[in-house]
């Protein structure tokens, strides 16, 4: 911890400036800031003055307007309870299971009604709890470890946490209908594809909803770890929990696609009878299996790696000192990130794959042991390394590490591929899950509520409490789940509903279930220790004497987030820069003010985060509560069969999406550029690479490829699985048709650019070029639909016409969306929304355009000539 | 305080953005090699099963500049971090960015090395398709 | 059990440790065994799992406790910080060093088995066929042309290594004999493969552990195997045709239209939708495992077939009287 730590000592604003498509003044000033500049005191009716303009605009909504509020502090804070509120109800579901297998032949519950129950209790915590658990305490504290006072998208967020409520509660409510799902929270076909009844319907449907509710979140967590930190923290300053965000985001983006594939491919045959995993209709039920586990194992380590960054978090607080290993964890987060994509066949080592590709699986398996381990021996190094002061948040983490190397090993053990041919499917792997879960995500998760609860409300937790839930939970949990390795090795399959009386399995079930009784009253009392009044007094500012941004949080309940963004150049900049909180509290950093009237952050470069550009960020709305409702109604209402009254949300959606950006994305600012504090103007308006949108559209679109390549993968699959694909003599696209597709597309792509070009020199026909683009757009999809409708390629006869269809569906519905936002450009330039200098838009869909080209490349080959070939 | 990027600048940012991309191309060549191997061992299995022994071959052929390239890179990644320059100034923990950005791209070819001698294990001792 | 669900858990909390020295001592008792007990191996390919999994177990425990008896020590006694060079040195022992070591060797074990797992067999091919939820059974002797089917049960020899052929005809199922081997899907429109040598005669239970709908639960099966002169002595006695002998029992079966389902050679009852009945009686359990192959049993079954197993696609002939049900069940227990 050198003081040289800055890297260079001088520098200058605009340093990182100058990428492509930004057209914006350049930042003035100076930058780094000089000691001298920062100890030069703010005058105190300045500060005051600067204070009341900052709550005012920060202010919450009050009365029935607070659920309008879109501030992260807010929706992070729902988010959180609402994802804690279906894990109890999962929590319910498990303990009524619990009850049944209490003895064998039990007639507790009726086997259709225990089916339900463990498919929704696994459903439900995989998709209401793990995962938007991670977004919402990211959206909830994130910001705070940046000193950054929002998120660059906050709407977003807002929209995705009303998506996440409203597809939560449907598919958790089903229950209390007696019409659940319950096929399994994987949904295999054709068991799932062939259920009678709406719950495979309600799994998919719901569940899609929300997958789209957290790759939004995925996109903007990860935009605000590149672009909102604060100025001077490079990468290798960033707190550990922004780079798990950063690995988990980029896993979501490319873990989530293919499960949306595979929903798509899955609800095509549900409600139109393609016959994508009928095998008498030269489909394959493994093809689901693949989707689905692409995205099941990467969402394993989307779930724990958030929680080890909790770990990261308050390790080096308990140890008094930074955290030893700091690239090791970098390493280790990407790492396991990467290796997590190779891992998910060994779901699938009993399906009669080749020896030679189960052994590909059993080895990445087993390699992901080793970023795991430099993971845990890190925290090792740094306790070793320091003095500990053990606390009750690391008294969870100790909790964790014991139940989570039990889990992992027995990992290590299944990851043996022969080893896995005898327990795969038994009770041996509801006790490895849940021992990884429980040690990689329950227990760390507490801790770090433990931890945290001092930052969000200003209120403590209570230690006594705390222990007693610790103690309860632990020995709970190991009472329960450590017997069900033997019950699994004596032969228990899962998801039965009973067991016979005479295999010795009955004392194991008994132990089991009493114990579960034990977790859940632990839980009653973290319950009890959430919810209870805690009086008005506020706790200390920093209690555990940590050393990172978070909490420099305003004491006082302060919406603002930070009174003034810092200058950062250490990695615990409250044990290693002195002073800072003074200043921050003075208003003398970055942004103490909002002269504007509106909400603003700092958007700061990717590596060294010089600081590039003032954002303002959107208010209150109910615009995104409307957005969701309408979404959910477009998602919901196929479930039962009510396809117009969807379409009708669908487009109702669509339009309450364009109102919001229309009236709130890119406003054309009333200054060019402001001043930022400390001497630094920046510009307000920035387009191109260098704007935030413009990295949203960039990520979401990668995150939209791999939903695609999920589906052309499906091809391939099916030409390998098959014999009979394409069936001999089989028709096949229209060559012509198809080419005219890609020229039309094609053209219509290059009018775009051209449009954009031409509107940034100024010249004229920049409308002319977008509106000659519109039909060159709607030629490229009519032609695509004949190159199939002609031949006569009818989906539902067989797999081969199908795979081809869900491609030109694919396309089509890109080219329509594509054609939208030519329209919005359009309508942008003739409305004075878009002007040479103000053109951001333009850039993003001229960017959504070059994908869309490419996808419309491979759409044709291989609609095409791949056939043709194979 | 100069407002105009001078050219050293621009290519010293570019340079470092490109080292944030440069850290994932060890697990990059794992994934490669990964999906080669697997792609391979699917379709050989399926369409052509007699040429198991050639594949087992090839997996050993891939395997080779896969390994060679991630000994390449961490040799680069070695030099950016510079770990044995004992100047005062510099931090051999990597606290600053080059040569944190040296030293996580290095730190990543070593799992990336190890996954890849893995996922030609099974062409070694499990190469059937049975 | 239910009623006291909400109280249980505090007042349960404190004695804890009673619970787990019971649990222990239960653990002890019972150990191991079991009809369906991974860890009581009868054939080639669970004794090799079985062994690694021995190793592995001992591993693991040595591993848990020297990670957490690491952490104990440095959390709660230790209190010297040490040096950043050597807190580096831990990371790259215990991350990297010791996990690259135990894995590799791990790994190469695992792998070098799989081939043996599957290796080719014998002679005897058996096909087995999944459905909702039983077991179709067809043995393919070397050189048959036609196959002796079954149902629910499965015969292997001893000493001999045969080959398993698994289909299903609705939806996917997983075959699973613990004590023989590991487990395999079935899945439409595929035929896995897997290969069993027993190496003891016994009985033992085996179970469907895909999930496969209503009653995946209530979907097993015995596995009998047999040493070579009985299996061949037995399957020629299973390939032979019913022994179903005139009286008002078969009167009954064929009145009732069992025919049209259930198959008994040399009968004309010739149906395929259900399981085949040619031996019944000579089977050690009914409806796929769950049953126990008694007269009593059979009645009740044929009574009511969903009380036993939610979802069974045979009708119940709860019109049929006592007197007619018992008949019926003596003479299908008769079928050996």
């Amino acid at each position: 911890m050198t003081a040289d730590a800055t890297g260079e000592a001088t520098g200058d604003a605009t340093r990182g400036h100058g990428r492509f498509g930004t057209d914006a003044p350049p930042p003035q000033g100076p930058f780094p800031p000089t000691e001298a500049m920062l100890s030069e005191p703010v005058p105190g009716d300045v500060a005051r003055a600067q204070e009341d303009r900052l709550r005012r605009v920060w202010k919450t909504p009050e009365g029935w307007r607070y659920f309008s509020d879109v501030n992260n502090t807010s929706v992070g804070r729902w988010y959180c309870l609402t994802a804690f509120f279906f894990m109890l109800c999962a929590g319910v579901l498990a303990l009524l299971m619990r009850l049944q297998l209490a003895v064998p032949g039990n007639d507790l519950l009726s086997a259709d009604r225990f089916n339900q129950f463990f498919t929704l209790h696994g459903s439900a915590m995989m998709f209401l709890f793990a995962v938007p658990i991670f977004e919402a305490v990211s959206i909830l504290i994130l910001p705070a470890l940046l000193g950054a006072r929002d998120l660059p998208f906050p709407r977003l967020s807002a929209y995705g946490y009303w998506c996440f409520l409203i597809g939560g509660i449907f598919v958790m409510g089903s229950v209390l209908f007696d019409v659940a799902p319950r096929s399994g929270w994987f949904m295999y076909p054709p068991l799932a594809t062939e259920d009678e009844g709406i719950g495979s319907d309600i799994w998919l449907l719901g569940l899609s909803f929300i997958e789209v509710a957290s790759i939004a979140a995925a996109v903007e967590l990860i935009v605000g770890v590149l672009k909102c930190r604060p100025p001077g923290m490079r990468v290798n300053l960033m707190p550990l929990y922004a780079w798990y965000v950063l690995v988990v985001g980029g896993m979501i983006l490319f873990a989530f696609p293919p499960l949306i594939a595979g929903d798509l491919l899955f609800e095509l045959e549900r409600s139109l009878d393609w016959p994508f995993f009928d095998a008498a209709r030269g489909g394959d039920p493994v093809l689901w299996q693949h989707l689905f586990w692409i995205f099941g194992h990467p969402e394993v380590y989307i779930v724990f790696l958030p929680s080890i960054a909790l770990a990261a978090m308050i390790v080096p607080t308990a140890a008094r000192r930074p955290i030893l290993g700091y690239s090791w964890i970098v390493l280790s987060a990407v790492g396991t990130g990467f290796l997590s994509f190779g891992l998910w066949v060994h779901h699938m080592f009993t399906t009669g794959l080749p020896t030679l590709s189960l052994g590909f699986f059993s080895a990445a398996s087993e390699a992901v042991v080793i970023p795991t381990g430099v993971q845990l021996f890190a925290f090792v190094a740094t306790l070793m390394a320091g003095r500990v002061k053990m606390s009750l948040p690391m008294l969870w983490i100790a909790g964790a590490l014991a139940i989570f190397t039990a889990g992992g090993l027995t990992g290590v053990m299944v990851a043996i591929a022969p080893f896995d041919w005898q327990v795969h499917d038994t009770y041996f792997i509801v006790a490895h899950l849940h021992y990884t879960l429980f040690g990689g995500m329950v227990f760390p998760v507490i801790g770090g509520v433990y931890y945290f609860f001092p930052v969000i409300t200003g209120k403590e937790l209570s230690n006594r409490l705390g222990r007693w839930a610790f103690w309860l939970i632990f020995a709970g949990f190991n009472l329960a789940f450590l017997p069900m390795h033997l019950t699994g090795l004596k032969g228990m399959p899962r998801r039965v509903f009973t067991y016979p009386g005479d295999l010795g399995l009955n004392w194991l079930n008994l132990v089991s279930t009493v114990a579960s009784f034990v977790i859940a009253a632990g839980f009653a009392v973290f319950l009890w220790d959430l919810l209870r009044p805690k009086g008005s007094r506020r706790t200390p500012r920093n209690p555990y004497d940590a050393g990172t941004l978070e909490w420099s949080q305003s004491p006082e309940g302060e919406t603002w987030g930070v009174r003034s963004i810092p200058y950062i150049h250490t990695r615990y900049p409250l044990w290693q820069q002195e002073r800072i909180l003074e200043r921050m509290d003075a208003g003398r950093y970055y942004l103490p003010d909002a002269e504007a009237g509106q909400r603003e952050t700092i958007i700061t470069s990717v590596i060294d985060a010089r600081p590039l550009q003032v954002l303002r960020l959107s208010g209150p709305t109910w615009v995104t509560m409307l957005a969701a409702l309408f979404t959910g109604g477009t998602f919901i209402l196929p479930t039962f069969k009510m396809y117009a009254p969807a379409l009708i949300c669908g487009v109702l959606a669509a339009m309450t999406v364009l109102y919001w950006l229309w009236t709130a994305t890119a406003r054309i600012p009333e200054r060019e550029t402001v001043d930022a504090g400390l001497g630094l103007k920046l510009p307000v308006y920035v387009s191109g690479s260098g704007s935030v949108g413009w990295w949203a559209m960039w990520i979401t679109m990668l995150g939209d490829s791999t939903a695609f390549a999920s589906l052309v993968f499906g091809v391939f699959f099916y030409w390998t699985a098959r014999s009979d694909y394409p069936p001999p003599g089989s028709d096949h696209a229209d060559p012509w048709l198809a080419g005219a597709a890609l020229a039309a597309a094609l053209l219509s792509w290059g009018l775009t650019l051209v449009a954009r070009g031409l509107n940034r020199r100024r010249r004229r026909g920049a409308r002319l070029a977008l509106a000659a683009a519109l039909p060159a757009t709607m030629a490229a999809g009519a032609a695509l639909f004949y190159a199939l409708r002609l031949p006569g390629l009818d989906p539902v006869t067989h797999v081969y016409p199908a795979s081809m269809w869900v491609l030109v569906v694919w396309a089509g519905a890109h080219l329509g969306l594509g054609l939208v936002m030519q329209g919005y450009c359009l309508a942008g330039l003739t409305f004075g929304r878009i002007t040479p200098r103000h053109d951001a838009p333009m850039w993003n869909v001229s960017l959504y355009w070059h994908f869309l080209a490419l996808t419309m490349l491979v759409t044709v080959a291989t609609l095409a000539v791949v056939p043709r070939v194979m | 305080m100069i407002d105009d990027p001078t050219l050293e600048q621009e290519q010293e940012f570019a340079e470092e953005e490109a080292s944030l991309i440069k850290l994932t191309f060890g697990p990059l060549i794992w994934a490669a090699h990964f999906v080669l191997s697997y792609g391979a061992a699917a379709v050989v299995c399926a369409k052509f099963p007699a040429a198991i022994a050639p594949l087992r071959w090839a997996i050993a052929g891939v395997t080779l500049p896969a390994l060679a390239g991630i000994l390449w890179l961490a040799w680069l990644a070695w030099r950016q971090w510079d770990f044995f320059d004992r100047d005062e100034s510099h931090d051999r923990s990597g606290e600053r960015r080059h040569e944190f950005l040296g030293q996580a791209a290095f730190l990543l070819t070593v799992p990336s090395f190890i996954g890849t001698v893995y996922t030609a294990l099974p062409a070694l001792f499990a190469g059937t398709c049975r | 059990m239910p009623q006291d669900g909400p109280q249980a858990g505090p007042r349960r909390a404190a004695p804890w440790c009673r619970l787990l020295g019971a649990f222990l001592a239960a653990a002890l008792l019972s150990a191991c065994d079991g009809p369906q007990s991974v860890l009581v191996p009868a054939g080639e390919d669970a004794s090799q799992i079985d062994r690694l999994f021995r190793v592995m177990l001992v591993g693991a425990i040595v591993l848990w406790l020297g990670m957490n008896g690491l952490f104990y020590f440095i959390t709660r006694r230790y209190t010297g910080a040490i040096s950043r060079r050597r807190a580096e040195a831990v990371i790259l022992g215990g991350g990297v060093a010791l996990p690259v070591v135990v894995i590799t060797a791990l790994l190469v074990w695992g792998l070098s088995i799989m081939p043996d797992q599957r290796a080719p067999g014998d002679g005897l091919r058996v096909r087995i066929v999944g459905e909702q939820f039983w077991w179709r059974v067809e043995y393919w002797p070397e050189g048959a042309e036609a196959p002796v089917v079954s149902a629910n049960e499965l015969r292997l020899p001893v000493g001999q290594r045969s080959e398993i052929l698994l289909d299903s005809a609705d939806v996917i199922h997983a075959f699973w004999i613990p004590a023989l081997g590991g487990k395999m899907d079935m899945i439409p429109g595929r035929t896995n493969r897997m290969t069993l040598a027993p190496t003891e005669a016994g009985t033992f239970r085996g179970a469907c552990t895909e999930f496969c709908g209503l009653s995946h639960a209530l979907m097993a099966l015995n596995a009998v195997t047999l040493e070579e002169p009985d299996f061949d002595a037995w399957l020629a006695a299973e390939a032979g045709p019913a022994r179903a002998a005139e009286g008002p029992g078969r009167d009954l079966f064929f009145r009732e239209g069992c025919g049209a389902c259930h198959a008994l050679r040399g009968t004309p009852a010739q149906g395929a939708v259900g399981p085949d009945l040619t031996h019944l009686g000579s089977r050690t359990s009914l409806a796929s495992g769950i049953l126990p192959m008694t007269a009593e049993a059979l009645a009740g079954w044929i009574r009511d077939p969903q009380a036993a197993k939610p979802g069974a696609e045979m009708p119940a002939y709860d019109h049929l009287t006592e007197d007619e049900l018992a008949t019926l069940a003596a003479w299908l227990e008769g079928l050996e």
